[in-house]
């Protein structure tokens, strides 16, 4: 039990923080907890949760990426503009844009790993050309709008619950055994916690890494095309929003931003958490921009929670406590 | 990149120790005369296909249409060789923009009065950041990811959209001259006398060393709270002079403008040959690179093609000499052990 306790001490957290704002969102706006606006905030949430999965692979690896806003803006234009709102030609499109998320990835991981780029800078690279080659691809007119299968995939119902929250569902339980039963996942954390000694292990520290960055591309892509359907088109700067709540999704569910620690479980609660906030925020009659002040405060926050100095502290005091 | 490769060679016969010796001066000096050549390469393109490139009017142009990035980088420049990284810049260049048009009034002591506070938030702001970063002990990026967050949503709360105005005075700076220079010619001038003096004080020295080896500086005596306070309060003393002179550019304040600035800065000081990893790099370099940017931009200007192209090139060529100074950098460690 202690065990689990040390491990999971923060995922925990998440979780009841989780809880403890629903309550109080409830509280302020009373129809919130109604069947048809928690159906709303789950979609809202399975955005975030499906984009910031790539983030936390990456993150673990002891990486970050910045590429995602615009890797998930060029999925969602060059989707819409290559469909023309028809189904049948998903067919084609759809592998076709995976395989340029994941050849962007690609490009970010061999720039980390293989060279030595730190990962900022890189993937800051990346993302300031995809944005500029977007704007010259379609000089800025606007896209048609989504197909139906994709608009069906992001706001459509099986029974009660959303289409979009049963494939976050499916996504968050390969995530979670690809980090908690494969060997790509013992490699991650193994990277994440010392490179050196990772190295010496005989973990492939360069594959796992470049792996880490083509699943972050990939879901961001997923994340774009999805948000089309809910968006109904496509439109530039979609994916701004999302370089800070991803990292702050994956900061809330308690990975270590120095790498090695995490979970996506609790990357899924860190989701939740900021789209409950961001309903709380206009029933307080607050802006888009208290949101923005509230995204940077709980990343301080929980890194602050998390960090060595504070946890020293907090043994301090608990050893003061125990000889009292 | 061949001028370094060539250095590095024809110093093999050596001993060790002259060796190294020689491969550091070149690893200090080989990534600034790259992008000095780079810089004559595309002025000269450019003066192919321009008219009075190489006239007072266009040295004044060039000088007024950088500035901003310029100094942005200069604070992201001390940051750099410092070993961190400073995103905020982002948020506090927005935040300038915003609190300058929309508090200025038209009372020129009004203005003044603003401007100093502008400066002084901007100091503090970074100061914070250090503070942050020296007492949580995490790394820069998140730390000044979340204060670009947090400034980037205060702008907005003040100013939703691009707006607010400055005095007409105020917008007139950039067009004064002074011996046919105009004045941002001058400012350059003096940011120049100011670095030339600063990296030659114990507060430049420390910085630098702490960038080269955190340990043995702070072993040596050196303060590494203090270091960081100092450092990244430049960054946002810098980033705050950066927003007030856009205002004299746009005449107007952009809650989302400092996101622009974020990674053009950190280029304009890598193409000059500063140093992502600490301890190397000068602000003559990061001068040269912020011009580079700006020319290039003439250049998509000049030769009609979509301005799109020119963030795709700046993306390019930073990834280039990211590229060079990471592989250099390893040789450099290679050769260490």
């Amino acid at each position: 039990m202690s065990v689990f306790w040390a491990r999971n001490r923060l995922i925990v957290l998440a979780y009841v923080a989780m809880v403890a704002l629903l309550l109080i969102t409830a509280r302020f706006s009373p129809g919130f907890l109604s069947e048809s606006n928690l159906r709303s905030t789950l979609v809202l949430a399975a955005f975030v949760g499906i984009v910031a999965l790539g983030q936390t692979f990456v993150i673990i690896g002891g990486g970050i990426d910045l590429s995602l806003p615009w890797v998930l803006n060029c999925a969602a234009i060059i989707m819409t503009l290559l469909a023309g709102s028809q189904d049948l030609p998903l067919l084609w499109i759809v592998p076709l844009v995976l395989a340029g998320a994941a050849g962007i990835g690609l490009i970010n991981g061999i720039g980390v790993a293989l060279f030595g780029v730190p990962p900022i800078i890189m993937t800051l690279a990346t993302n300031v050309i995809l944005q500029g080659l977007i704007l010259v691809y379609t000089g800025g007119s606007p896209t048609p709008s989504a197909p139906p299968l994709i608009e069906y995939l992001a706001v459509g119902r099986i029974g009660a619950f959303p289409v979009i929250a049963i494939l976050w569902a499916v996504l968050a339980l390969i995530a979670s055994l690809l980090l908690s039963k494969a060997a790509f996942g013992r490699h991650l954390y193994a990277l994440g916690t010392s490179r050196t000694v990772a190295e010496f292990s005989g973990v492939p520290t360069q594959r796992t890494t470049i792996l880490t960055y083509v699943i972050s591309g990939l879901t961001a892509a997923v994340g774009g095309m999805l948000l089309t359907g809910y968006s109904g088109q496509a439109y530039l700067g979609m994916g701004d929003p999302y370089l800070f709540t991803s990292i702050a999704a994956v900061a809330i569910g308690g990975a270590s931003i120095l790498g090695g620690s995490g979970h996506y479980i609790g990357t899924v609660a860190g989701a939740l958490v900021l789209t409950i906030l961001s309903g709380l925020l206009p029933a307080l009659n607050l802006s888009s921009g208290a949101l923005l002040v509230v995204y940077g405060a709980v990343i301080l926050l929980t890194v602050a929670v998390g960090s060595e100095t504070l946890s020293d502290l907090g043994g301090l005091l608990f050893r003061r406590w125990r000889r009292d | 990149m061949t001028a370094m490769a060539d250095q590095q060679e024809a110093t093999t016969p050596g001993t060790s120790r002259e060796r190294s010796r020689a491969i550091s001066w070149a690893l200090d000096r080989a990534p600034f005369l790259v992008a000095c050549l780079m810089l004559v390469v595309i002025v000269a393109i450019y003066g192919t296909l321009q008219r009075d490139v190489f006239s007072l009017e266009e040295i004044n142009l060039d000088v007024t249409a950088t500035l901003t990035l310029l100094l942005a980088a200069t604070g992201q420049t001390i940051v750099l060789i410092r070993g961190g990284i400073d995103l905020s810049i982002g948020g506090m260049i927005s935040f300038g923009t915003v609190l300058a048009a929309t508090q200025f009034g038209s009372d020129p002591g009004s203005v003044l009065l603003w401007s100093v506070i502008i400066l002084c938030i901007g100091f503090a702001v970074g100061a914070l950041n250090g503070l942050m970063i020296s007492v949580l002990r995490l790394q820069p990026f998140l730390i000044t990811l979340a204060t670009w967050s947090i400034l980037s949503g205060i702008s907005l709360i003040i100013l939703p959209t691009d707006g607010g105005q400055v005095p007409a005075f105020w917008s007139g700076f950039g067009g004064a001259q002074f011996l046919g220079l105009a004045s941002p010619v001058w400012l350059l001038v003096l940011l120049m006398l100011f670095w030339f003096w600063f990296r030659s004080t114990r507060l430049g020295i420390a910085i630098k060393a702490t960038g080269s080896n955190e340990k043995s500086a702070f072993l040596s005596g050196v303060s590494l709270t203090r270091i960081n306070v100092v450092t990244y309060g430049l960054s946002g003393l810098f980033a705050a002079a950066a927003a007030l002179y856009l205002t004299t550019q746009t005449g107007a304040g952009s809650p989302t403008i400092g996101k622009d600035y974020i990674l053009p800065s950190v280029a304009a000081a890598v193409i000059g040959g500063v140093s992502l990893f600490g301890g190397r790099g000068s602000l003559a370099g990061t001068v040269i690179g912020a011009l580079i940017l700006t020319i290039i931009g003439n250049l998509v200007f000049v030769l009609h093609i979509s301005s799109y192209w020119q963030p795709v090139a700046s993306g390019v060529i930073l990834l280039l000499a990211v590229l060079a100074s990471s592989i250099a950098e390893k040789a450099a460690r290679s050769d260490e052990q």
